[in-house]
């Protein structure tokens, strides 16, 4: 009986051509979408889930309330591990990593000590690879990590460096602040893609200890904020609440904050709920299964409105299989078995376009899902259990309405016009054009947003500025180099500062005086004078020419830092709790990102010979003059950096690149919501087809009557379109203000927002209003132009 | 076989009631060929519908075989129509997108009979309707004439004690016609109850029994000899 049912349905996919196209691809994209979003949400839940331990594992990091901020400092002091250890007895073991928060430069022997920069060098203790289920591929996990200079690669970094040779007993040298060379003890795999800690390079801690720089990272001898990343592993997941609670007791004692604290959080929790430094892909966490729920739904309503609006083709098929003796549910099997078929060929198809599409989503939203993860067990029990749930829901409906007719009349050629499914249909197609009228404002809205965030004017002057990092190995020939850059032709200023433009500041703390006046935290950049000028920067207090450079210690502020500091109106002259003397104020500048308000700046203002960054090193600015001829620029610069440094490679970067990468996360948001968008409007489009279908078709008798009283084919279409017409109005209505309040909310998080306009509602309204008038015209002129003999003869 | 007394089935719209059977009360032997005849509205095809358990009255009593089926639910009679009638239509009702054979197999599955019986069933009755070499055609390859006997073929395939045939030859031209009526006699003569619906008194003539029905009553009953 079933391989009837499977003959008939096939038989009725391939007569009905156009039908099952649109049927099947509409499915197959809402599953495709729904899978791509399945595995990724699958995949960001599975975060650290693979070690044999993660239940037992738990990160302490110290919670600091200095003033009105609060810093979360995810990083511990090198003692705190074997001090909590002894002190508090829940603790089974603990382990402590430090990544490395520069490029490292490795020497690749293969091709002559070539100098590349590579990035994930992790420190750690010698237990790393026996805490942490991270596997080795060569090495023993109780060695590898014993002795000082000792160093594990991961596999990609093995054969990057070494080939097909093992390198275990040979030896790389790695330049971080200084150079040195490590022995290779191990090869790992490499890290899985839902693993929080990421490493090309595990390196012994014992390294660290004995390296010149030690005294830096080993910070202090108590409990409390350092440079290192501390796991512990429990004797029993319950002993979290009690660790916390001694971990609170111990912070009690340091008094150097106005209150410390410890969280505590479990590792498989790390990257959704503590993830400090990018949590914009967290943000879609929420927003993507909403989504991917309603386009399957949408998706799923399409093929149930199809599948019925053809019912009056599949009516007498019923009635003679209900004479031939079907019962009701014998009827319900077949169609559920037709969905089954319909829904199982959407599936693989849905499966590949997924397969096709993945990379693209991947790459804008910044991921790697490794491809065992994507076989893996939990993955594919999702996806069968998202199959039976597609056909479930599929089925349901029209099986549920074909096998209610009644064969008297269905071989009549009568059947039953109930307004339900009609009613149903319209509120359904009212849905779908609201969701994507919805979408299509909200589209509309990020995207201006985004376009707000480039262009507007950020207070300095970051269009034309090539940043050049140059390391510490310059030593004291970096005033010479800046001079030999500012003599190439087409370079027209030059500055100094110790972090890149956007990329980061150094943060400093004044506590108040009293209880209502709360202390402040001052974001601070060393720059040299030249950053006033060649950067833009406006002052208000006093004239650039004006200022007195020389000496130490001194430093301008901007707006919000001298009214926090309570500083007078010109607070040239004010000394600062540092020592620093105020020798200027400059207007606010965004110096960070425009999703937060301008902080307080002060700019400690150093000669380009200084020793601060002859140590740590520097980012060197070179404005350029528009229209220069870039590649030749930029070789003329490399050329005279390599003079100075052979060691480091050469990188530069533009300012406003790096302006721009700080959207990276509303980007994606909105190529995202974009691909979503269209979705939605092609399913209301589609929901709209089938719903025109199967009005018209009802309507037959009534168009050919019209006619034949003289009815023009215009006001016909008319007649038919004003209905629909009606729904898309609704809808709109609906979606304007859900759309408004969404945005509204959303454009809350930005300290710099554009205000909603109203004619995004109309632009929306319009792509709802033609997309319909096209979709129901294709219908309406068919039926407007039918021969009204033969609809009554139909009759 | 079956008897029904004061059979009553009304048609109602929002305002207007329609008496489709009015204390209807026929009688029908095993074995019997029974005409119905009358203008159209008469009931006739009501009457049909009831007595094929596809529709159920509204008072009176229907028995089948000495069983009370008037109030069986629809799972019940769906059991007991697929194993004791066949139906044959004015306008033949072949499923399009199913061939002669798997048309004709249709009843066949629905009663659960394994697939070499049904096979073996299906090609007899072919043989016996004399369509075997259109086997594998869709109906819609076939004409009309030959489209009935597949009908046909389908109503007898499962042997029912019982065939209701509604206008059997309305579409068909006079000579397809009496082929229809010669095969309806001959099934007759081998022991299957018929009731017809026909509107031609020349189809009536090959029935035994005659009954006239005028809005949903019976008016006259005539023994053909």
């Amino acid at each position: 009986m079933i391989f009837n049912y499977v003959k008939i349905a096939w038989r009725n996919l391939t007569k009905q051509r156009l039908y099952s196209f649109i049927n099947i691809s509409g499915l197959a994209v809402g599953l495709a979408v729904c899978i791509m979003i399945m595995m990724y949400v699958t995949h960001e839940m599975s975060y650290d889930k693979f070690h044999k331990n993660s239940k037992r594992i738990f990160i302490p990091h110290a919670s600091l309330k200095l003033g009105g901020s609060t810093i979360n400092m995810e990083y511990l002091s090198f003692v705190s591990g074997p001090m909590i250890k002894e002190s508090q007895p829940v603790v089974e073991s603990y382990v402590r990593t430090m990544g490395y928060f520069k490029p490292v430069i490795v020497s690749k022997p293969s091709a002559g000590n070539e100098k590349i920069s590579e990035d994930k060098l992790l420190f750690a203790d010698p237990n790393f690879f026996d805490f942490f289920s991270f596997k080795l591929i060569s090495g023993s996990v109780s060695d590898v990590l014993k002795k000082p200079f000792q160093i594990v690669l991961s596999h990609d970094m093995a054969l990057k460096y070494f080939g097909s040779q093992s390198p275990v007993g040979k030896t790389i040298v790695l330049k971080t602040d200084s150079t040195y060379t490590y022995q290779v003890t191990g090869v790992a795999e490499n890290c899985p893609s839902n693993s929080s800690i990421k490493f090309n390079f595990v390196a012994s801690n014992s390294s660290l200890t004995t390296m010149k720089e030690a005294p830096q990272y080993l910070g202090m001898q108590n409990i409390g904020p350092g440079s290192f990343n501390l796991y512990l592993c429990l004797k029993h997941t319950a002993d979290s609440a009690l660790l916390r609670r001694n971990l609170d007791l111990i912070a009690k004692k340091d008094k150097s904050f106005d209150e410390e604290k410890f969280a505590l959080s479990a590792l498989p929790d790390v990257h959704l709920k503590y993830n400090f430094s990018d949590s914009s892909n967290i943000k879609y966490l929420k927003i993507f299964p909403v989504v991917a729920i309603l386009i399957l739904l949408l998706a799923l309503f399409n093929y149930m409105s199809l599948s019925t609006s053809r019912a009056t083709l599949r009516a007498k098929e019923v009635g003679v299989r209900k004479v031939s003796g079907a019962s009701r549910k014998t009827i319900a099997v077949q169609f559920y078995i037709e969905s089954a078929l319909f829904t199982c060929i959407s599936f693989i198809i849905g499966y590949l376009l997924c397969y096709a599409f993945k990379p693209w989503f991947l790459n804008v939203l910044d991921l790697k899902i490794d491809n065992s993860f994507l076989y893996s067990p939990v993955v594919l029990c999702l996806l069968v259990a998202l199959l039976l749930l597609t056909i479930l829901i599929a089925g349901s409906y029209p099986s549920f309405v074909l096998s209610a007719f009644k064969p008297v009349a269905t071989l009549k050629g009568k059947f039953s016009k109930g307004t339900g499914g009609t009613v149903i249909r319209k509120i359904f197609t009212t849905l779908q054009f609201t969701i994507s009228v919805a979408l299509i404002i909200c589209g509309l809205i990020i995207n201006k947003q985004l376009y707000f965030f480039r262009h507007t004017d950020i207070g300095i002057n970051k269009d034309n500025i090539i940043m050049i990092p140059v390391s510490n190995s310059f030593g004291n020939n970096y005033p010479s180099f800046k001079q030999d850059v500012r003599s190439i032709a087409g370079v027209s200023g030059i500055a100094t500062s110790h972090y890149a433009l956007f990329k980061g500041y150094d943060m400093f703390f004044y506590s108040g005086k009293t209880k209502n006046d709360k202390g402040v935290a001052l974001a601070s950049l060393v720059v040299d004078k030249d950053f006033i000028t060649t950067m833009g920067l406006q002052l208000k207090y006093p004239s650039i020419m004006t200022i007195d450079f020389s000496g130490k210690n001194k430093v301008l502020i901007n707006e919000v830092a001298a009214e926090q500091l309570h500083l007078p109106v010109d607070p040239v002259g004010s000394k600062l709790k540092s020592g620093d003397k105020v020798v200027g104020e400059f207007k606010n500048f965004n110096f960070a990102s425009l999703q937060s308000a301008i902080l307080p700046l002060s700019l400690s203002i150093v000669p380009d010979s200084s020793h601060y960054f002859k140590t740590n090193g520097c980012v060197l600015f070179a404005k350029i003059n528009a229209h220069t001829n870039l590649p030749t620029l930029i070789n003329a610069i490399k050329n005279r950096y390599s003079k100075y440094d052979k060691n480091t490679p050469f990188n530069y970067s533009f300012a406003d690149d790096t302006f721009n990468e700080q959207f990276k996360a509303e980007d994606r948001l909105a190529a995202i919501f974009g691909v979503f968008t269209y979705i939605t409007v092609i399913m209301a489009t589609l929901g709209l087809f089938g719903l025109a279908a199967f009005t018209i078709e009802q309507r037959t008798k009534e168009i050919g009557v019209r006619k034949i009283l003289g009815a023009s084919v215009l006001s016909i279409n008319s007649l038919i379109s004003v209905d629909f017409l009606k729904l898309v109005l609704l809808a709109i209505v609906i979606a304007s203000p859900i759309g408004w309040w969404t945005m509204n909310s959303w454009l809350q998080g930005f300290a710099y927002h554009i205000s909603i306009q109203w004619w995004v509602f109309v632009v929306a309204a319009l792509i709802a209003i033609i997309t319909s008038v096209v979709t129901i015209g294709y219908h309406s002129f068919r039926a407007a132009i039918a021969n009204p003999v033969n609809s009554l003869r139909s009759e | 076989m079956i008897k029904i007394t004061n059979l009553e089935k009304f048609y109602r719209t929002e305002e207007v009631e329609t008496i489709a059977l009015n204390k209807l009360s026929i009688e029908v032997k095993t074995g019997e060929f029974v005409a119905i005849m009358g203008p159209s509205g008469c009931g006739k095809s009501t009457l049909l519908n009831i007595l094929g358990m596809l529709d159920d009255p509204d008072e009176g009593s229907y028995v089948f075989n000495g069983i009370e089926v008037a109030h069986f639910t629809e799972r019940k009679r769906a059991d007991l129509r697929k194993h004791n009638i066949g139906f044959v239509f004015q306008s033949f009702n072949l499923i399009d997108e199913l061939t002669v054979f798997e048309n004709v197999e249709l009843p066949l599955i629905y009663t659960g009979v394994p697939s070499s019986e049904r096979v073996k069933r299906v090609e007899e009755v072919l043989d016996k309707m004399q369509i075997m070499h259109r086997r594998n055609h869709y109906p819609q390859q076939l004409s009309g004439g030959q489209q009935q006997r597949v009908a046909i073929a389908r109503a007898v395939v499962n042997k029912p004690k019982l065939i209701l045939a509604d206008e059997p030859t309305g579409n068909l031209d006079s000579s397809n016609g009496n082929d229809v009526m010669e095969l309806l006699t001959d099934l007759n003569e081998q022991g299957t109850t018929i009731i017809m619906v026909t509107h031609s008194e020349h189809d009536a003539r090959y029935s035994h029994r005659i009954i006239r029905l005028l809005d949903g009553q019976t008016v006259m009953e005539n023994i053909m000899i």
